[in-house]
């Protein structure tokens, strides 16, 4: 899912300084499992807002605020609401965010929250970044944990010399991913895999913007 | 003679390290790289060593080669991506330098520059791969080039990272790279270095010790502690301290006269590279004890 977390209240305050009325939407997935985007945190931004003087006209929780089409439809009972806003406060990801940006292309949208990465969850509201969409996996070749994320350097061919009793020279907290790598490789038995130079990775896979059309299956391409 | 032609030839190869300071000032580092001249075989010039922002390695190897040294040219792939960094080993070589050492470098994490973007496009396996592509007269990505390099690449092992099999591995790919020589990261455990050594020679490259002058007790404690991959042992710290303070550097310059020796004579490795840190002026002295000048 997509981590969030939420922007310091002082800047979206100045954000919004010239603004009086706001529709509030937040999403039901992942910035509802972060805790920065679900029904208690609306009520409590409605709240702060009105604390300030501010008016809120109303507030949605988008099933999924990513899907553009399915959230314009969602929102269609709040046209009264929206049509007396003049502002929009996003409370899911920059992709929600944007797609409110995309229906409402006369009106001002502010992210009320940071985006920081695609995470696991591993505990209760508690995240791990594990893949960092580089648009090329090579996790087939590393025993299924990715050292384009979990070494901060990238290597692609094993450790730098700053392992330090398993740990990454970057920080004592952080093991090195190369010595998972190379253990959970001796634990399938797949050592000779570690042993293969690995080719400079094409970065290119992962320019950005990246569009898909997953709908193209015709024609074998 | 050159760096190849003495490691080639079976000479016990010394080698030491020049650091470029920050800032324009290059005095003091002219003054450090004189006294060394016709005492080593080749010497090293770093690249923003530690992640600290410094003048880079190629200018630097250029006024050593200039001053009739021979510079090894350190390339980290930390700051420059695959374009940078074949556009400076081109450039380095049509300035007359013939000895490159790749290597990954240190996390912006570790300098003085902690917000910078590290870039880390290739890294030091990679990075040996182009040398040998530049050398072949083609770039990385297959295109032919007006004329080739002729460089002489090695690479840097750390003989006690722990744990140590995934290293060994990195070396081996290294060796398959094209590395011909290595210079390892600081050894103070003879014995452990010799096991090190029995496994290396099996493999067609020249080993160059590398050893880090102790300046004191607290040095090593701290080196113990914070440097990856160096273990000093308890009983070169005691020397250290039974010193004193006003004798630890001398002890500590016996130590590594003492080691050399060691080396050299029971013929263990191929050479020594001599890491003073901050101390440069005192190589002559280690090398003078330790019987090679
Ligand atoms: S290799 Fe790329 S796609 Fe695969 S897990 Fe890592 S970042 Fe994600
Ligand atoms: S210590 Fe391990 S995880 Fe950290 S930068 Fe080096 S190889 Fe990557």
């Amino acid at each position: 899912m997509i981590i969030t977390k939420k922007r310091d209240l002082e800047e979206l305050k100045e954000n919004i300084k010239n603004y009086n009325s706001f529709f509030l939407i937040g999403c039901s997935e992942c910035a509802t499992l972060c805790g920065t985007g679900g029904e208690p945190e609306l009520q409590a931004m409605k709240e702060t807002l009105e604390a300030e003087g501010k008016k809120v006209t109303g507030s949605f929780v988008a099933k999924t605020g990513c899907q553009v089409l399915g959230t314009k439809v969602e929102l269609k009972p709040f046209k009264d609401a929206l049509a007396g806003t003049d502002c929009i406060l996003v409370m899911s990801c920059g992709a929600g965010t944007q797609t409110a940006v995309e229906l409402f292309q006369d009106t001002a949208v502010y992210p009320t929250n940071d985006s920081l990465f695609l995470g696991n969850m591993t505990r209760m509201q508690m995240f791990d970044q594990r893949c960092s969409l580089c648009g090329k996996c090579v996790l087939d070749k590393t025993g299924g944990i990715c050292p384009v994320t979990a070494c901060p350097k990238g290597l692609l061919n094993g450790p730098c010399g700053g392992t330090n009793e398993g740990k990454c020279e970057v920080s004592p907290d952080m093991e090195c991913a190369w010595v998972r790598i190379y253990n959970r490789m001796k634990r399938i038995d797949q050592l000779e895999e570690m042993k293969k130079i690995a080719e400079p990775k094409d970065w290119s896979a992962g320019n950005t913007p990246m569009n898909l059309n997953a709908r193209e299956k015709k024609g074998g391409g | 003679m050159n760096f190849k032609e003495a490691l080639n030839s079976g000479k016990f190869a010394v080698t030491a390290e020049v650091g470029p300071p920050k800032g324009t000032d290059i005095k003091e580092m002219l003054h450090d790289a004189e006294a060394l001249k016709g005492k080593l075989d080749a010497v090293n010039v770093t690249d923003n060593q530690s992640a600290v922002m410094r003048i880079n390695s190629l200018s630097i190897c250029k006024i050593l080669l200039d001053m009739g040294h021979e510079p090894i040219l350190q390339m980290t792939c930390r700051d420059r991506n695959r374009i940078g960094l074949q556009s400076d080993l081109l450039g380095a070589s049509v300035l007359g330098i013939r000895n490159v050492l790749c290597m990954t470098g240190d996390h912006p994490n570790a300098g003085d520059h902690k917000e910078a973007k590290s870039v880390y496009d290739i890294e030091s396996v990679q990075l040996l791969r182009v040398v040998d592509s530049l050398n072949n007269g083609k770039d990385m990505m297959g295109n032919d080039m007006k004329g080739a390099t002729d460089f002489f690449q090695g690479a840097v092992v750390t003989p006690e990272a722990d744990p140590v099999e995934p290293q060994l591995m990195k070396f081996e790919k290294k060796v398959a790279a094209g590395a011909n020589f290595f210079q390892t990261q600081a050894i103070y455990d003879i014995g452990k270095f010799k096991e090190f050594m029995t496994y290396a020679k099996k493999f067609p490259v020249k080993i160059l010790a590398g050893l880090v002058l102790l300046k004191s007790a607290g040095m090593a404690n701290y080196m113990n502690k914070f440097v990856p991959g160096i273990k000093v042992p308890g009983d070169l710290i005691d020397e250290l301290k039974a010193a004193g303070k006003g004798n630890a550097l001398d002890t500590g310059i016996n130590i590594a006269a003492r080691h050399i020796r060691q080396l050299k004579e029971e013929e263990i490795c191929d050479g020594v590279h001599i890491m003073a840190i901050g101390a440069e002026d005192k190589v002559p002295l280690i090398m003078e004890r330790a019987g090679l000048l």
